[in-house]
């Protein structure tokens, strides 16, 4: 038992270094960095580029990885990137860094190449020695990645206990605001946290090498479970953090020890843990506080009453605001009318991927949905299309249905599992619900879709389209069709009773309650409609290859898709359609017809990422803002009172967006002191 | 602070309050927040609750709307004990409130707030056939018209009624908050401080109004103010917490006399007198 205690508390050394570094930032930045795993994997990729294919020694490849580039990486990317998140939505935070969690292992492959390394060195001189302890063996490595735990606890403890650094950063976890008025410059200390958190996972990336290998995928995947232990520590807890992030390493390890190898059970328990976690925390803080809440005890009264519109409070939001009061149809029937023409103009090559992105684009609508109306930030959609997809496979392939009918029970089902995640949720604030749904995907990921029954050996299950539509073409119109009548749905919703009950209980749940609304109900209800939607999507996905794979719906995945989607607008329609498209086109277009591989052909999904990470200037997307650039210059060309760009985009204006611009002008006979305050409600 | 004449309900208040809180105690942790305090609202009036800060005035507004749970005592609407309903269902029953910090949907316009306000309550169905009838298409009944366009006019809203909740100044979002509270058709509304932030002239404007919906829709009022000229002027019957105690219940006259208002307010002395002062001009 012992020697599965040494291991589980490698993982732990790694889930707790990382869970430190995640949290450290939150308190102090307010952002949670869900790019730790693609920062570590970078910096560990580094060490081991310097390390062993240019052959420098462990100590002056440890220290220019952890001390020069880590700390460089630190303040390039918050002097960049996350100085102007501050005031930025949960949203737009979470979006910022999965895209810059898509762009690093993409540089990194530019960088460094794109050979897989299955085996890759820690910090310990090879060949590892070994030691006996207890007639257990202990590697070298597992003696450093303990050390490392142990050293980066007391010295963590003693700068922030004794040290005037430690003390500014502890004044700036209580208020930023008051920290600032007492003379420390937070920005500075802000730029530190980030040093001290790329240089942790620097640390994590290099100790997890020899046990994961160099995969950018499965150090994300690393650092989701790490994820397990912030939640478990509420987000601000260091000490918890590191706790919890030993216990589940540990646990793990153990649960190996106790069940049968080889067995289905154990495999699937064992990635299940940090799930059991997260879930056994925020029953346990539900109960003791009736809520789960990031905002819960965060700043003082004067960092409340400076925060625009209540800052995150906002939470998922897609931060401008003011409905859609002056936005017309001519842009988005333009640009659909331009999508109908495309399958009579691609030849068959195109219209195949046509027709997948036309799928992907009624997935993007679930995230529209969520997340656009709901304001819920929701990771998971993926999966629910993987729920539709896998389901209507059974239904349509294994029991004979009616392919459509197939997929509709696919999209119920992946509307009554949103549903119980809606209702399991609801008292969670907005970066749990994210956390939570993040966690929901891996595990539905790793204990459903991985059973035999839909992954048939990585195959999947075929699935036949309609005989109106096997051809791509009848297809790609049948997806048109789809996406329509979603999409008007969705239109419908936003300007009913319905729309505006829902913009109430996004906006104050309070409020809604004493007027008589049912938060709940709202809730289960965006839920329900927005799952359905992805399972409906993820049918129509699954038809545009003609099988339903797994594999097609890996939760980091859905990610990127959600990277993308809130690139180009995730409260617009049609910009789910532009978005869909140009996931799939210009990768294809560089492939194919430019003839071009790597580096060149990741070029797109570098462009996705760094479009995320531009959210953190312009938050509404592409779409919504060319839109309303196209619409202003019809009013020019109509001789029209032009469109004033305040009211067409007010968003634009929103301090909340951007810092560095003033807020709009109060009405006269109103002091800014009462501007700030409405603000501030 | 202005001056405020003190309302005379149209009609006479029946035996049954429309608002009573029992014994009402609440501690959070160590800190009693309110200790075995008592109100009654009678029909078609305004009751005033003032108090210094901290005094446990929201606190005891948030037992009341459902939002806490007091540890003792109960809370009846109209006759009918409802300490354990959610804020939905008080609301349902007609109890409307407004809040100290704001709480507007900052994604909807004036007027919408007022339009979902009046369907939550006179057309409760929409909420949920608007999804499957193309309810963005059906117009406004006339009565939902009239209605939100009179109180969009009672409340001096009409000039930003299509203006966005995220870009109004503070005190006519606060008019917004009493309209959207008035719109869902209460017999009582709870307002938290509705004065703050207004000028003379909107507070004058505000006090008509609110007399305006008690002496013609009969409507009670709870009103919690630091401006205390405003209540003594408003209400009929005073209540006074102080440290989650309540300390004076009486008319303003009586208030105005009381030793133990007096020591509460030690050095406020013009609060309590609701001599007019250009403070807020």
């Amino acid at each position: 038992m012992l020697q599965f205690i040494v291991v589980g508390l490698v993982f732990g050394s790694i889930y707790a270094l990382a869970a430190s570094g995640l949290v450290i930032t939150y308190v102090s930045t307010g952002v949670l960095n869900f790019a730790f795993g693609a920062f570590a994997f970078f910096i560990a990729r580094f060490y081991y580029y310097i390390h062993v294919e240019k052959e420098w020694g462990i100590l002056a490849s440890a220290a220019v990885s952890l001390l020069v580039l880590a700390p460089f990486m630190g303040i390039f990317f918050y002097m960049v990137i996350f100085r102007f998140l501050r005031l930025s939505s949960q949203l737009i935070k979470v979006v910022v860094t999965i895209g810059l969690s898509v762009v690093m292992p993409v540089l990194a492959e530019i960088i460094f190449g794109n050979d897989e390394i299955f085996q890759a060195p820690g910090l310990a001189p090879q060949p590892v020695s070994v030691y006996k302890w207890f007639g257990t063996a202990v590697t070298l490595d597992q003696v450093i990645s303990y050390a490392c735990v142990i050293g980066i606890v007391i010295l963590g403890f003693l700068i922030l206990r004794f040290t005037e650094a430690g003390l500014s950063v502890r004044a700036m976890v209580d208020s930023e605001a008051m920290t600032s008025l007492s003379g420390s410059n937070p920005s500075r200390i802000a730029a530190g946290v980030w040093v001290v958190s790329m240089m942790l996972a620097g640390l994590s990336g290099i100790l997890a090498a020899p046990v994961i290998g160099l995969s950018s995928a499965k150090y994300t995947l690393l650092i989701a479970a790490a994820f397990a232990a912030v939640i478990a520590a509420r987000l601000r807890s260091l000490p918890i953090a590191v706790a919890v992030g030993l216990l589940m390493g540990v646990a793990g390890s153990l649960v190996q020890y106790y069940l049968p190898p080889d067995s289905e059970v154990t495999a699937n328990i064992v990635p299940a843990i940090p799930f059991a976690f997260v879930t056994i925390s925020l029953i346990v803080n539900i109960i003791r506080s009736g809520r789960v809440n990031e905002e819960e005890g965060v700043g003082g009264a004067l960092d409340r009453a400076i925060t625009p519109n209540g800052g995150s409070r906002l939470a998922a939001s897609a931060d401008s605001e003011n409905l859609y009061p002056k936005f017309n149809f001519t842009f988005p029937i333009i640009i659909f009318a331009f999508f109908c023409i495309l399958p009579l103009l691609f030849a068959s090559y195109w219209l195949s991927i046509f027709v997948t992105a036309i799928a992907l684009a009624v997935i993007f609508l679930s995230y529209t949905l969520v997340t656009g109306e709901g304001g819920m930030l929701w990771l998971c959609q993926i999966t629910f299309a993987g729920v539709g997809a896998l389901a209507s496979a059974q239904f349509a392939t294994e029991h004979g249905w009616p392919v459509l009918l197939a997929i509709v029970m696919g999209g119920v089902i992946a509307a009554a599992i949103g549903v119980v995640i809606g209702l399991l949720t609801i008292r969670l604030g907005n970066l749990y619900v994210a956390l939570v749904t993040l966690t929901f995907g891996l595990l539905m990921e790793r204990l459903v879709f991985n059973l035999q029954t839909f992954a048939n050996f990585g195959q999947g299950v075929a699935i036949s389209r309609p005989d109106f539509a096997s051809t791509d073409k009848a297809f790609a119109y049948l997806g048109l069709a789809i996406f329509a009548i979603f999409a008007i749905l969705i239109v419908n919703l936003r300007r009913s009773t319905t729309g505006l009950a829902l913009n109430a209980v996004r906006w104050s749940e309070n409020a809604s309650r004493t007027m008589g609304l049912s938060v709940i109900q709202m809730k289960m209800l965006v839920s329900g409609l927005a799952a359905f939607v992805a399972g409906v999507g993820g049918g129509l996905y699954a038809l545009s290859f003609k099988q339903a794979v797994p594999l097609d719906y890996a939760t980091l995945l859905g990610l990127v898709w959600l990277a993308v989607l809130v690139t180009f607008g995730v409260r617009s329609n049609i910009a789910a359609l532009v978005a869909g498209f140009m996931l799939l086109m210009p990768a294809a277009f560089i492939q194919t017809v430019l003839k071009l591989d790597s580096p060149w052909s990741l070029m797109p999904v570098l462009l996705f990422g760094l479009g995320a990470i531009g959210l953190a200037q312009n938050p509404e997307g592409v779409v919504r803002q060319n839109a309303m650039g196209f619409q202003r210059m019809i009013h020019k060309l109509s001789g029209a009172r032009a469109v004033p760009a305040a009211t067409a985009f007010a968003g634009r204006h929103d301090p909340r967006l951007r810092p560095d611009e003033p807020p709009p002008a109060p009405e006269p006979a109103t002091t800014p002191e009462e501007t700030a305050e409405v603000s501030g409600s | 602070m202005s001056t405020v004449e003190a309302s005379q309900p149209s009609e006479v208040a029946t035996d049954t309050p429309v608002l009573e809180a029992r014994n009402i105690t609440v501690r959070f942790g160590g800190l009693v927040a309110l200790s075995d305090v008592s109100l009654s609202v009678p029909s078609a009036s305004i009751v005033g609750l003032v108090g210094p800060n901290g005094a446990g005035k929201t606190t005891l507004f948030g037992v009341v709307s459902g939002l806490l749970r007091p540890n003792q005592g109960d809370v009846f609407l109209a006759g009918k004990k409802v300490t354990g309903a959610a804020p939905a269902k008080r609301a349902r029953l007609g109890l409307a409130r407004t809040f100290q910090q704001l709480e507007l949907f900052m994604g909807l316009t004036v007027r919408e707030h007022v339009v979902l306000g009046y369907r939550v309550r006179a057309q409760r169905r929409r909420l949920w056939s608007d999804l499957f009838t193309a309810g963005a298409l059906h117009p406004e009944s006339s009565d939902e018209k009239e209605r939100v366009d009179h109180l969009v006019k009672l409340l001096g809203l009409e000039s930003v009624a299509n203006t966005a909740a995220s870009a109004l100044p503070l005190g006519t979002a606060r008019r917004v908050e009493v309209a959207r509270a008035l719109a869902t058709g209460p017999s009582i509304v709870l307002l938290d401080e509705p004065s703050s932030g207004l000028d003379g002239h909107e507070t004058a404007q505000l006090g008509a109004a609110l007399r305006t919906v008690v002496e013609e829709e009969h409507v009670s009022l709870l009103l919690v103010e630091h401006d205390v000229a405003m209540v003594l002027g408003l209400s009929s019957e005073v209540a006074v917490l102080d440290f989650g105690v309540r300390i004076a219940y009486g008319t303003p006259d009586e208030i105005r006399n009381d030793p133990a208002v007096r020591a509460a307010y030690l050095g406020d002395d013009e609060a309590v007198e609701g001599v007019q002062t250009d403070e807020k001009a």
